[in-house]
């Protein structure tokens, strides 16, 4: 008798669990948030018919009163986990109560934060949209995900909210301007996917070498492409001198396998300065210039270096985020590199360049160098300006395009964007006599899981304090433990002669949808296999896989592009200033 | 349960049904829980096969998508127009069929080897060690390899230079890097793989041992006369089951075994698949990959045994 109660009690079990399961995947089916999608643009239509048609009535329907939603409504906004030694939990931490707890004061808005993964988000991305279960705020560095998803109908537009709600949105527009916010509008359709997150800093990358060696072997900080490639060499020949027991383990130059962005200045320096503007928008889909002219020969002196035995010969084994490279640096090993302009002083305790003083010396030190010349023998430094940055855009599951809206002008006003940046006085930041802030090493809750909480601050990457005057003062004091004099140096050299993007928008190339990882995968194997070659079969390699490359889309996104600058600008070469 | 089932289908069918299911229906509801579980998690999801046919819509249900171009066919010309599906296509092929030469045999010999051992304790000891790789996920087994076989930092490649050797690009040549990843493979493996052929020879009558002893055989005569033979019903099976799986593949061990200098050898169907559908976002197309890749397996399974049949063995069916 009690076994069959048993099985009978089981049988119910499973049959309840099964109802459960469908009910609950045909509630968050794919067709139900399609009607969600199409549901809010109906809702803007009507909004903005009636914003158009008596221009005093509230665009809101009264459903905010003095900024604040009548009614509490709930959003949920992406931010990434990055994963980092100590760090707090990037979805619950006192940061993201400050936010919570200001929204909710403010605007009646519940805020809840969806992690997403650093260096896989565009994969994380792609399925919490593909599930319906996307955030209703989402960041992506990567435009090519927003565009193709907006061609399936999964993203909201956007131009409706940014114009019918402006007075609603003072702070974004304050701090994100017409430029940033309309950046990405088609011309011809008007629609607006995503808005760009604005650059504080448009520094972008430097070339770091060890200054304790330069010295011991006296030399020189390099000045030309010569210069660093003869210190390359002096390393190597002097690795007993510089390592001592550990000569075998001298690395000259290390990159990683994305050598389009771990080589940028040198590949750059070998684009002709004078390149057209329509020829560098036909090549630029690849954003480490594959196909610009010049890369070829920078790739074949990598190639040399390579052979040579200046570069890392592991470089390309490790994958994104791997930190055997990180380690190399901190340990002493590695000579020279380029990386983000400030790079080895980031994470506080945690730094290149802390770990070098404390396991190699006192006065072991990576600083910045400016050597690679370009043809007119200055420099050529490609910088994004304001926009290329992190990209803003709603998936059209989000029902709270007002809501959502407001969040971002909550987390652009000045005051917010200072705090989540320095966090306390006396805990995440100390001010100085000249007023200018000095960042702290945090620990526990305090800790800031990204450099100045930029995961948090969405619309705003680099520091922006309400005072712009404190703020310059203050960028070489925000790195703790860190020579103020090698943060100084730095920011000068990546901000000589450098050359900001200009806004090319002649609307969606259809050839490029779906293409951007394809393509960016056979780059890094283009040029790892081309550094790696010996040096009689780089032609070869570098052709067959060029071939392979244009073959495989490439060249009809080039062609796309051609034919939609024509149609756009017609014969000229340059964009009208 | 097989005497019932015989009398249930000769005479008065109905009544000894009833009879039947009155005395075993607790089994079948048992039966229940692994059944939903195959249907919910293995043939519901197979509605969305139709993507391969479709185009693809993030916001749409699978039943309301337009049909692809050429009769639903476009994606899966497309597939077979795009050169790294063939490559990814062929790399199976050869990585599977390597992997067949030679980490299939190793686990048989293995099991033989493992089965002459007398010493009781040395035996368990030696099973353990050999199955403990089986438990290390993919991602540790590459960290250890690049430990290993890394060119300039690897253990044996500093070896190798200290000696004033010439090193040897384990993982940074294409044919090197296929030796290893086959080895890393057959090491893997060769241990688990080994205990379904351990516990058949278990299975073999002891007296045909005695008996050839008697008749004066050799151990490498038992072996070839008495142990082979005895496993080799369980030797065809496990040969069926791989032979279907020829150009199916794992997706961790490629993936993260796979570094770029080797990609041509090393981007397999399951790889193409992850990076153009799920990060390039071309669902339609890696649909319909997968679905092909699904349906020659099939194939290869149902042709695999219908030799083994021919050939007189049992067969999976």
């Amino acid at each position: 008798m009690k076994k069959k109660l048993l099985s009978v009690l089981l049988a119910c079990c499973m049959t309840l669990s099964l109802a459960a399961c469908g009910s609950g995947s045909s509630d968050s089916g794919t067709s139900d948030s399609g009607s969600a999608g199409t549901e809010t643009q109906t809702e803007a239509a009507d909004t903005t018919e009636q914003a158009s048609g008596d221009e005093a009535a509230d665009p809101t329907n009264g459903e905010v009163v003095d900024g604040k939603f009548t009614e509490t409504r709930k959003i949920t906004v992406e931010v990434y986990d990055r994963g980092n030694d100590g760090g707090s939990d990037p979805t619950n931490n006192k940061y993201t109560q400050y936010i919570k707890d200001n929204m909710l004061e403010q605007h009646n808005v519940e805020v809840e934060f969806i992690a997403v993964p650093r260096w896989t988000e565009v994969e994380q991305i792609n399925n919490l949209l593909a599930a319906g279960d996307a955030p209703d705020i989402c960041v992506t560095y990567d435009y090519a995900t927003i565009q193709t998803y907006a061609n399936m109908g999964g993203v909201l537009d956007l131009s409706s909210y940014v114009d019918d709600y402006k007075d609603l949105l003072p702070n974004m527009w304050n701090w994100l301007g017409e430029t940033n916010i309309y950046w990405d509008k088609d011309p011809s359709t008007g629609q607006l996917w995503a808005i760009e997150g604005k650059l504080a800093v448009s520094n972008r990358i430097n070339t770091f070498v060890r200054r304790d060696w330069l010295e011991k072997l006296n030399l020189e900080a390099p000045t030309t492409r010569q210069e660093f490639e003869d210190m390359l060499v002096a390393f190597r020949d002097n690795a007993e001198l510089l390592l001592g027991a550990d000569a075998d383990k001298m690395v000259p130059f290390s990159m990683s396998y994305d050598v389009g962005w771990r080589a940028a200045l040198l590949i750059e320096s070998f684009i002709d300065p004078d390149v057209s503007d329509y020829e560098y928008y036909v090549n630029g889909f690849d954003d480490r210039k594959l196909t610009q002219n010049g890369t070829k020969e920078a790739v074949q002196l990598l190639n040399k270096w390579y052979n040579d035995g200046l570069i890392w010969k592991d470089f390309a084994l490790y994958g994104s985020g791997d930190t055997t490279e990180d380690d190399m640096m901190k340990a002493g090993y590695v000579g020279a590199f380029m990386h983000n302009w400030d790079y080895p002083y980031r994470n506080g305790e945690d730094s290149i360049q802390t770990n070098l003083e404390r396991l190699v010396g006192e006065d072991a030190a990576y600083i910045a160098v400016d050597c690679f010349e370009d043809s007119k023998g200055t420099h050529n430094k490609f910088v994004n300006g304001s926009v290329g940055d992190r990209k803003i855009f709603f998936p059209s599951t989000n029902d709270e395009p007002l809501a959502s809206m407001m969040y971002l002008d909550f987390i652009s006003s000045p005051e917010v964007i200072e705090y989540l940046q320095i966090g306390d006085e006396g805990v995440t930041h100390n001010k100085l006599d000249d007023g200018a802030v000095e960042i702290v090493a945090a620990t526990g809750d305090d800790i800031q899981n990204s450099g100045f909480n930029i995961d948090y601050t969405i619309t705003c990457n680099g520091l922006h304090l309400t005072d712009e005057e404190m703020t310059i003062k203050s960028t070489a004091h925000s790195y703790s433990g860190i020579d103020t004099e090698l943060i100084e140096a730095a920011n000068t050299i990546c901000n000589t002669d450098t050359r900001a993007n200009k806004n090319v928008n002649v609307g969606a190339i259809a050839s490029e949808e779906g293409m951007g990882t394809a393509l960016s995968s056979k780059r890094d194997i283009i040029l790892d296999t081309a550094v790696t070659a010996s040096v009689d079969s780089f032609e070869q390699i570098w052709d067959d896989g060029m071939a392979d490359y244009l073959s495989s889309g490439g060249q009809a996104i080039m062609d796309e592009r051609a034919e939609k600058w024509n149609a756009t600008y017609g014969d000229t070469q340059q964009l009208p200033e | 349960m097989k005497a019932s089932k015989k009398k249930a289908s000769t005479v008065q069918k109905k009544t000894n049904l009833r009879v039947y299911m009155r005395r075993y229906w607790q089994l079948y509801v048992l039966l229940l829980l692994p059944m939903i579980y195959l249907i919910v998690f293995k043939y519901v999801p197979m509605v969305y096969i139709q993507i391969a046919f479709k185009k693809y819509s993030i916001v749409e249900s699978v039943w309301t998508m337009p049909w692809a171009d050429n009769h639903g066919f476009e994606y899966f010309i497309k597939a077979f127009k795009n050169r790294d599906f063939i490559n990814a296509l062929r790399n199976t092929l050869v990585l599977n069929l390597l992997d067949l030469v030679i980490g299939f045999p190793a686990p048989i010999i293995f099991a033989l080897i493992l089965n002459e051992l007398v010493f009781k304790k040395f035996k368990r000891v030696v099973q353990t060690i050999a199955y403990m790789p089986h438990f290390l996920s993919w991602v540790i087994i590459y960290g250890l390899a690049l430990q290993i076989f890394a060119p300039s930092t690897g253990f044996i490649n500093m070896i190798l230079s200290n000696l004033g050797l010439n090193t040897v690009p384990f993982l940074n040549d294409s044919k090197h890097w296929v030796a290893t990843y086959i080895f890393l493979g057959v090491w893997q493996s060769f241990g688990w793989n080994s205990i379904v052929y351990l516990a058949a020879i278990a299975g073999i009558n002891s007296e045909l041992y005695e008996a050839a002893s008697v008749d004066g055989a050799g151990r490498f005569k038992k072996m070839w006369h008495i142990t082979l033979p005895g496993i080799k019903p369980t030797i065809v099976v496990l040969l069926v089951m791989n032979l279907g799986n020829i150009l199916g593949s794992s997706f961790d061990r490629p993936f993260a075994l796979q570094n770029n200098l080797v990609m041509n050898v090393a981007e397999v169907i399951s790889t193409f698949v992850y990076k153009n559908g799920i990060k390039g976002l071309q669902f339609s197309l890696t649909t319909a990959v997968g679905f092909f890749q699904s349906i020659i397996c099939v194939i290869f399974l149902l042709l695999a045994n219908w030799v083994s049949r021919k050939l007189g063995e049992r067969g999976i069916w």
